[in-house]
């Protein structure tokens, strides 16, 4: 047991915000980090002190483990708590952290080694007779590579062994086309990862992103939360999660939550962690990989669970283990959560920047927003397009759509693109009301997602004109000229 | 008076007048008449158009107005003709090397006073984590370079820009 008084948040956004509202919750005092070139968002008004950190890019700045580690010292941390993405999945910060003394929120440095190299983890799940697609690894013998990745059977999918984020991924469909598609992968592969390495996988055809959470408290005790679902995915980026899965069957959800609960146990996992499964259409699951952190989604978990993970996290790191038992965690009602993105969605999602001029965020029964801008702020290119999450919990699926439609509609962000329009698409389109989506649906339904809608342009023209202040004062010149000229007529 | 709005690309010209008691707009020959009240709540107002009230959100910035209307934003381009006519000629488009995307400086292949021949990579931009290559446009002389590796940039930024043509 060691208790943590003073907690450094290695991270920024809506997660910092997040967490430092658990934290202070629970009698802690917070530190936060800011670059030079970032703005202020709202952890920086939650936190106790602001830590300034320097680097050629503000990225750079929050990848930088010697900086992050005196940061902490400096702000007088004794625990560190990773939020998602940057450091959050990095072993060499966890070694630097014991070495300082530190506490890391999160688990060990050798699982995050394990789970962090896709085809050890794959092997070691494998190994202990959890399900994996048949599959094919170019290390285990690179002069039967072929033959193997054969064996696999079509349609297969050829994947870096270095990669992520869907980089270098090939689908084959024809045997003829095997080797050829296996060349130019190794070239993409050594292009994105300075590593040409490959692994074959069965392709599975319309697949759906289902995780479970997990949560470990190092001490052999595992549980999971449920399940995730997230098959709404742009660039391989989830944008719309939901839970409960509309595709599981009660016993389809158990066996695949105590799969994932399973795996956590083999790796006796300390902390929160989700492990990802590819869902096929004909009901069999197969472990994609295992997240050793938050995820951006978890929130949904926390509405139809009521527990709060980063509370949890907070426990297990201070060593006073989970809070409840599996028995005592179960899903009330449905939950969705929508990335708000400073994206254009009509042209390929390029990212938008600009100033926020005017922020109205939704309120009301179910609706939760964990946002990272505040009004006045300027969105860059400095970071992920990601600027605030809507989460909402209704009563049942559709209860908790028309909730989400509300509150989308109602999120007013004005002064950079923002991706809301989009999103409301998603929720009103029939396929996902009927929760009959595979991770293509984006894409497959493009068109019909990015679609103008009623013709508002010269309502839009009438607002413009009649908000512009110079052009009205303008307008009133000449009309006091026919004005004083009509007088004078008279 | 007269301003041209782009909405999605588009752009159209209008008229506003006012014939004592209230604005018109005209586009060409059309002509209608709008009012723009002020509502309660930030930015807030209701429009009257055609016949119709609609309420809306309304936030006006450097050369575009935001508009959030029927649940979803809008951003609308507000252009005043006076002043398009003063920056023309400006540089004209082959000569510069614009943002097709916010992002970041990755490298710079040249420097100001290099000469360049059509197509080579002048700097390499990262933008949603893939990196592009943008070349030039044209044959020349680099004139300037609008920023260096790991500064950002907005859309349409100019990156780069070549001396003018001679002759």
């Amino acid at each position: 047991m060691r208790k943590i008084s003073r907690l450094l948040i290695a991270n920024r956004g809506e997660i910092a915000a997040r967490v430092a509202r658990t934290a202070k919750a629970r009698g802690l005092e917070v530190a936060v980090l800011r670059h030079a070139a970032e703005e202020a968002g709202p952890a920086h008004a939650i936190a106790d002190q602001v830590v300034t950190i320097e680097g050629p890019t503000p990225v750079a700045a929050y990848l930088d483990i010697p900086q992050i580690v005196a940061a902490a010292r400096k702000a007088g941390a004794d625990a560190v708590h990773p939020g998602y993405g940057f450091l959050s999945e990095n072993a060499a910060f966890v070694r630097a952290l014991d070495a300082a003394g530190l506490i890391f929120v999160g688990p060990t440095a050798e699982v995050i080694d394990l789970m962090g190299d896709k085809v050890r983890a794959r092997a070691f799940v494998a190994e202990r007779g959890f399900p994996v697609a048949p599959s094919a690894i170019e290390d285990d013998d690179p002069a039967s590579f072929i033959a193997r990745s054969r064996a696999v059977g079509y349609p297969l999918l050829i994947k870096p062994s270095a990669g992520g984020g869907g980089k270098g991924m090939r689908i084959v469909r024809e045997d003829s086309l095997l080797a050829a598609e296996i060349e130019t992968a190794r070239r993409e592969g050594q292009r994105y990862f300075g590593d040409g390495r490959l692994f074959v996988e069965r392709y599975i055809e319309r697949p759906r992103h289902i995780e479970v959470q997990v949560m470990g408290d190092g001490r052999g005790n595992v549980v999971h939360f449920w399940e995730r679902e997230c098959s709404i995915q742009r660039r391989f980026q989830k944008i719309v999660e939901e839970t409960p899965s509309p595709a599981l069957s009660p016993a389809q959800r158990l066996e695949i939550c105590e799969t994932a609960a399973g795996i956590a146990r083999a790796v006796n996992y300390r902390g929160a962690g989700t492990v990802e499964f590819i869902y096929a259409q004909d009901g069999g699951f197969y472990f994609l990989e295992m997240n050793t952190r938050l995820q951006v989604e978890h929130p949904v978990t926390e509405m139809v669970t009521g527990f709060d993970l980063v509370a949890e996290q907070l426990r297990i790191a201070e060593g006073e283990g989970l809070s409840t038992g599996q028995a005592d965690i179960r899903q009330h009602g449905h939950s969705i959560e929508l990335r708000i993105c400073a994206e254009d969605a009509a042209a390929d999602f390029r990212p938008a920047i600009g100033k926020i001029l005017l922020l109205d965020e939704p309120r009301g029964e179910g609706v939760r927003v964990d946002s990272g801008i505040l009004e006045g702020g300027r969105v860059t290119a400095d970071f992920d397009p990601m600027l605030a999450k809507l989460i909402v919990h209704g009563g049942n699926r559709a209860e908790a759509i028309a909730r989400a439609r509300a509150a989308v509609r109602d999120y007013v962000i004005l002064g950079v693109t923002t991706n809301t329009g989009y999103l409301d698409a998603i929720l009103a389109h029939p396929a996902f009301a009927a929760g009959n989506v595979s991770t293509g649906f984006l894409a497959e339904e493009a068109e019909t997602l990015t679609a103008p809608g009623e013709d508002m342009r010269e309502a839009l023209i009438a607002a413009a004109a009649l908000s512009d202040q110079w052009l009205l004062y303008e307008v009133g010149q000449i009309s006091e000229i026919h004005r004083r000229m009509g007088a004078w007529r008279n | 008076m007269r301003r041209i709005f782009e909405i999605g690309g588009e752009e159209r010209e209008f008229w506003l007048s006012h014939d004592g008691r209230g604005y018109a707009l005209h586009e060409g020959a059309r002509q209608y008449s709008a009012a723009l009240t002020p509502a309660e709540g930030k930015g807030a107002y209701v429009l009257e158009y055609e016949g119709r009230r609609i309420p809306l959100r309304l936030a006006v910035g450097d050369g575009a107005t935001f508009i959030h209307l029927n649940g979803r934003a809008w951003e609308v381009g507000v252009i005043d003709p006076a002043e398009r006519l003063a920056g023309a000629g400006a540089g004209a488009g082959g000569d510069v090397v614009l943002a097709p995307m916010p992002g970041v400086v990755v490298s710079v292949a040249v420097q100001p006073g290099d000469a360049v021949v059509e197509g080579q990579p002048i700097l390499v931009i990262e933008s949603m984590k893939l990196e592009t290559t943008l070349t030039a446009p044209r044959g020349g002389r680099v004139a300037e370079i609008g920023f260096g590796p790991g500064e950002s940039f907005g859309l349409k930024a100019v990156l780069a820009r070549l001396a003018p043509e001679e002759g």
